[in-house]
């Protein structure tokens, strides 16, 4: 039995499991480099033209100058090339905004995202999976459709404005909470300081996915529900509570993990929206300022890190998934 | 013709999708008659500023910070979104059905590749990608139309996989082979309207999902910019939360509306064309 397997043999597989799963990610990580790269460089007037204008610079030969610096006058295939090298070397090129090389202002930028990000899907998680463990306890009760409503309430709700009307709500009305930004100017920065900034924004993100995790919960927990295993469970005499939280949960959480890992990819578009709702000071405020400043280095280095991003999460779902079901076989 | 009748039925037996498919037919009605009922530009000020709803009766919905007419706006708005979340749900169709159908049917190394490329465009962060797009080629209604289309496809792409793989081996086809027809004709005039039920379940709760992409990038104010869509009236009232929050609530609630009855009316496709999927 693939359940009794020893801890280290487990180890093993996980591992195995995740040499797999690196390797697999090689070719998506260049895919997303070459199509976006591709992309970018379809672009009418190119970042250079842009920053010599903002600089006041006409002298033809620095304008060649520039160019031969930033690489602009080789081929296309040959930019990428040489840009996919210095991806290698960590070197994501530089922002001339802020004056700094890109990786370092992403990097600046990137632990606020990574914190609304993470409290977002906690959120979603622990709402959805609980909502839905009740829905299907008491269903077609007056908690199921209760469930149900709100679910799909917050299903429809658009993201951002769902963030104003709680701004208005519990900043601007009821004063309990602030209007915007990671912490208070001048004298704040404490743990409860930035959890008070997370409220809102966390909901504004997460409500949409655990409407989400909530109906895929219900159903999925009705399913395994009738599954053999719980009706020999029920028969050796455990409490239907013992059963519904040992051996259905677990197993019903299955299809809620799997849908946590495809959409990591919307979730960090998501906070892009809300980082711009809330002022919150994360990549999404950098790719807004870059992308409309036609600063594509930086624009580029996003998608590239973003994607990143993306992979490393679905390979954590990979293992979370091997560990609730052990018999999950390597593919 | 009977059979017809037998699927309306079923449809309108799910009440919620019946409220829906009633909602969304007023809201598109409003859209068509928009140029009857409010002739001039939404966008010229008629009024004083930040009039709230009620205040004058020729402006049930009030005013926004210049003086234009939320209402007049707000039915102007509905074609926008209506039209870009049919459009761009059309294209990710098409380019779902084309790249599932394709893979589902010759297998192999087409099925990895197309497969794989589902994985990439999974893997680019959707909305920044959406962004990204829009920039690049100009904020224009097509080009939002393509945007969404591109990062919507996948998963019409794996549902049609899936049904293909499920059906390429079955008697009809290997008659139809044994025959000598070639595998165009098999794939679309064959296995695609066995394949269709699910898949059109699932491009209609793309439209919804379009409407909020759509309204999203204009929100942040990268849509088109002569056109009233709802996202960008709620990104207009952005600044007048203290005074007037309204200004941003009503085309929010119109937004949340119409995605709730799109997505009602997804449930109750879902439950006409598959009817032995009902209690799942």
């Amino acid at each position: 039995m693939a359940g009794e397997l020893s801890g280290s043999s487990r180890r093993h597989v996980a591992l195995r499991l995740l040499r797999r799963r690196l390797v697999q990610a090689l070719p998506l990580m260049l895919g997303v480099v070459v199509i976006n790269f591709v992309l970018i460089h379809l672009a009418p007037g190119s970042f250079l033209e842009l920053m010599t204008a903002e600089n006041q610079v006409s002298d033809p030969a620095t304008v060649e100058l520039l160019r031969k610096t930033y690489g602009l006058t080789d081929p296309l295939w040959l930019q990428l090339l040489k840009y996919i090298w210095a991806l290698l070397h960590l070197d994501f090129g530089f922002s001339y905004r802020q004056n700094m090389p890109v990786i370092d202002a992403i990097a600046i930028n990137l632990p606020a995202t990574l914190l609304l990000m993470i409290s977002s899907i906690a959120l979603a998680f622990a709402v959805g999976v609980a909502a839905g463990v009740v829905a299907s306890a008491k269903v077609r009760t007056l908690w199921d459709s209760l469930v149900s409503v709100v679910a799909m309430f917050f299903f429809a709700a658009p993201s951002f404005w769902l963030g104003i009307m709680m701004i208005v709500l519990f900043a601007v009305k009821l004063g309990w909470l602030p209007v915007g930004g990671m912490e208070t100017i001048g004298g704040g920065g404490g743990i409860v300081d930035i959890l008070r900034h997370l409220l809102l924004p966390t909901l504004a993100l997460g409500l949409f996915y655990a409407a989400i995790y909530a109906r895929v919960m219900r159903s999925s927990m009705l399913e395994v529900s009738q599954l053999d295993f719980v009706r020999t469970a029920r028969a050796k005499g455990l409490s239907r509570r013992q059963v519904t939280l040992h051996h259905v949960l677990r197993n019903a959480l299955l299809p809620v993990v799997t849908i946590l890992g495809v959409q990591m990819g919307t979730v960090l578009g998501g906070s892009v929206v809300i980082e711009s709702v809330f002022s919150w000071p994360g990549v999404g405020s950098l790719l807004f300022d870059s992308v409309s400043s036609r600063n594509y280095p930086v624009v580029l280095g996003i998608m590239v890190l973003g994607a990143l991003v993306v992979i490393a999460a679905n390979i954590a779902v990979d293992l979370v998934y091997m560990w609730l079901d052990p018999r999950i076989e390597i593919r | 013709m009977s059979e017809r009748f037998a699927f309306l039925g079923r449809f309108a037996r799910n009440r919620g999708a019946l409220a829906g498919a009633v909602i969304i037919g007023l809201v598109a009605l409003a859209a068509l008659l928009a140029p009857v009922f409010f002739p001039t530009d939404p966008l010229r000020i008629v009024a004083a500023p930040e009039l709230w709803p009620g205040e004058d009766p020729a402006f049930p919905l009030g005013t926004d910070s210049l003086g234009r007419d939320i209402l007049s706006m707000l039915v102007h708005g509905a074609r926008a979104t209506l039209l870009i979340g049919l459009f761009a749900s059309a294209m990710a169709t098409v380019i779902g059905i084309g790249v599932g159908a394709t893979a589902g049917y010759f297998g192999g190394w087409i099925d990895e590749a197309a497969m794989r490329s589902a994985e990439l465009f999974q893997t680019i962060p959707n909305l920044i990608f959406v962004l990204t797009i829009v920039v690049i080629l100009g904020s224009t209604l097509q080009n939002i139309v393509i945007a969404i289309g591109i990062v919507s496809w996948t998963p019409i792409a794996r549902m049609t996989r899936a049904e293909f793989l499920a059906l390429r081996d079955r008697e009809f086809v290997q008659a139809c082979r044994t025959m000598g027809m070639g595998n165009l004709g098999i794939i679309v005039g064959e296995i695609l309207p066995n394949a269709l039920p699910p898949v059109i379940v699932l491009s209609s709760l793309v439209v919804a999902g379009a409407v909020l992409f759509e309204s999203a990038v204009s929100f942040l104010g990268l849509g088109d910019p002569n056109i009233a869509s709802w996202g960008r009236l709620v990104g207009d009232g952005r600044q007048l939360i203290r005074s007037s929050w309204y200004i941003s609530a009503i085309p929010g609630l119109a937004i949340m509306v119409t995605v709730l009855c799109l997505n009602l009316i997804g449930d109750g496709l879902n439950d006409a064309l598959n009817p032995k999927l009902r209690d799942r």
